[in-house]
């Protein structure tokens, strides 16, 4: 057996395990809330990541470690597979409810439930909440069973700190941003030197956060039920919701403004918590993602407010902040969390068209690399700002003159430079190449004239910068099926930043013998 | 017994920013969670509540004053 293959395979069989045992700690869930109906279900799509991944890893125990090359195959592969078994809860208990077996309580079938006995809308749901996206195959969250409410929520949490350990501890190379983040002026090592540790302390401020995080939205009125799946997508930036109008559902400024501090920590880089954690607070302003996260927030806040009201979307200013603030924070966070909805006041798809736009940038930049958030990452549109301006400048000093650029305090010569310039360009790139597919396709399939064309790239940016945002395409029946595949890959290239993927796609393709 | 050698806690304390203080928030969040949930909404739960939320933002402040 090929060496790679068994490495691989035996870290998939170990990622499997992990979901297994996701899955069957979920079966409190049920037993609280007394959907015992859904606890076979739970117990069954356990079980089948569980035997696949102990064969794995049995099989393949004594497999070498795994190199960069193994990383990004696993990292893509398993994040595809994790979907796909998590895709189980949704597909079971729909079908559970379907046929309604009188021995487990006969439950309600609803049509929000019943779109999940197709297994397309059940994968797009579990693939979107792994990879913290936030559309979905739903039309009302409300009337979903408690079970697959936390399993939305769950998976959204989950999936956030999987791309923090990735970002921070698996992919870490030059031009990904994860390197600038310890490689600056502020510090000089990683959180620990072991991965393993890393992941520990990830967990560790992750769990922190998400409990602080639950306790200020129900102190601000939430109830205790949404506050602890709110607090778990917010902080994931993840942005399901157990509402039917997401959180406009509450029209509460008070919750509006307490979850712009939450979406704010799960954009930040996790290094740099665990500094200001033991007490480094100059980061929030030395390390430069974090400075640029609140001065892109900032900005784009003041923007967006100012063009919701000067078109007049909202008669006062305080409205137009509220909403301007909440979305943009949202969108730039790629949490997704609505409040602009027709019910309680003007829906994001008919916003103006500037302003649609603007949340369309928010969401394609994203946060800072090494957290939660999708999107580009700051770090490499400041990466390519920062050479661009080296490059022009360049022109105005002589031949024989030693330049350096500085990114983050580090002073990078012209061959780090130049490896995280082309990295930054690539995947930036990359990320416009399918963006501009994406719309393309969508246009194609979506019926003439129902959508605008800002409607149509706004989703689609939604859905690649793992955002949530959504127009009003997205949805079990106004998104066609070869729509929804689209949006798979887009979610699923998006979350592990495109590179791994095709990395994965070439090694699949060559030795399927395909080039 | 000592608290560090409890399964699953001893990990805890083993990881994040070496803070007893953090520690001890970490721990207690959940119960709290746990007794808002049984106990509903009162005048001591929203206290609890909030006490908590305010008390992490001041040791992350008096923890950075004092660095």
């Amino acid at each position: 057996m090929n060496e790679a293959v068994e490495t691989i395979g035996r870290d998939l069989g170990r990622m499997f395990q992990a979901l297994a045992g996701l899955l069957f700690v979920s079966t409190l869930i049920p037993l609280v809330w007394g959907e015992y109906y859904a606890i076979p279900a739970l117990v069954v799509s356990g079980l089948i990541p569980f035997a696949i991944g102990y064969a794995l890893s049995s099989r393949f125990r004594k497999a070498t470690r795994p190199g960069k090359l193994h990383g990004m195959i696993i990292a893509a592969l398993g994040w595809f597979c994790v979907a796909i078994f998590g895709s189980l809860p949704f597909v079971l208990i729909a079908w559970t409810v379907e046929f309604a077996p009188p021995i487990l309580g006969e439950p309600s079938q609803t049509s929000t439930l019943a779109a999940f006995t197709n297994p397309l809308n059940a994968l797009f749901e579990s693939m979107s909440g792994f990879t913290g996206t936030g559309l979905t195959m739903t039309d009302n969250e409300e009337v979903l069973p408690r079970t697959l409410q936390w399993w939305r929520s769950f998976i959204e949490w989950v999936g956030g700190v999987g791309v923090i350990v990735l970002t921070t501890a698996i992919l870490a190379r030059p031009g990904s941003g994860s390197l600038t983040l310890y490689e600056s002026e502020a510090r000089s090592e990683r959180i620990h030197p072991s991965i393993v540790s890393t992941v520990q302390t990830i967990w560790w401020i992750f769990i922190l956060f998400t409990f602080v995080s639950i306790l200020l939205l129900w102190v601000v009125g939430m109830p205790i039920w949404g506050a602890i799946n709110h607090g778990m997508t917010g902080l994931a930036t993840g942005g399901f919701s157990i509402t039917d109008n997401s959180i406009a559902t509450y029209d509460s400024a008070a919750i509006d403004f307490a979850l712009l501090p939450i979406m704010l920590l799960g954009s930040i880089a996790f290094p740099v918590h665990y500094l200001i954690l033991q007490g480094d607070l100059r980061n929030l302003y030395a390390d430069l993602q974090t400075r640029w996260v609140f001065i892109y927030m900032g900005l784009g806040t003041a923007l967006l407010t100012a063009l919701v009201y000067v078109g007049d979307t909202y008669d006062s200013l305080f409205t137009a902040f509220r909403y301007g603030s909440f979305q943009f924070v949202s969108a730039a966070t790629c949490a997704g969390f609505q409040t602009a909805v027709d019910a309680t006041n003007v829906a994001l798809g008919r916003w103006p068209t500037q302003a649609q736009l603007t949340v369309s940038f928010g969401m394609l930049i994203g946060g800072a690399a090494g957290s939660t958030v999708g999107g580009i990452k700051l770090i490499r549109a400041l990466t390519l700002v920062k050479g661009i301006r080296f490059r022009i400048s360049d022109v105005f000093y002589p031949e024989t003159a030693v330049r350096r650029l500085r990114i983050n305090g580090r002073r990078l010569n012209e061959q780090e430079m130049r490896q995280e310039f082309e990295e930054a360009a690539i995947i930036t790139a990359l990320w416009l190449i399918f963006l501009g597919i994406g719309t393309f396709v969508l246009l194609l399939l979506l019926p003439q004239g129902e959508y605008t064309l800002e409607n149509v790239l706004f989703e689609v940016a939604s859905a690649q910068g793992n955002v949530g945002l959504s127009a009003g395409i997205t949805g079990p029946e106004s998104l066609p099926t070869l729509g929804k595949i689209m949006f798979l890959f887009n979610m699923w290239i998006g979350r592990l930043e495109i590179i791994p993927v095709l990395v994965l796609l070439r090694a699949g393709f060559r030795r399927g013998g395909l080039y | 017994m000592r608290v560090s050698e409890l399964p699953i806690v001893g990990d805890l304390l083993e990881s994040g920013a070496e803070d007893r203080v953090f520690d001890s928030l970490l721990l207690v969040g959940p119960l709290l969670i746990l007794v808002i949930a049984v106990a509903g909404r009162s005048a001591l739960t929203t206290g609890l509540a909030a006490a908590y939320v305010m008390f992490f933002v001041a040791y992350v402040l008096y923890r950075g004053v004092r660095h």
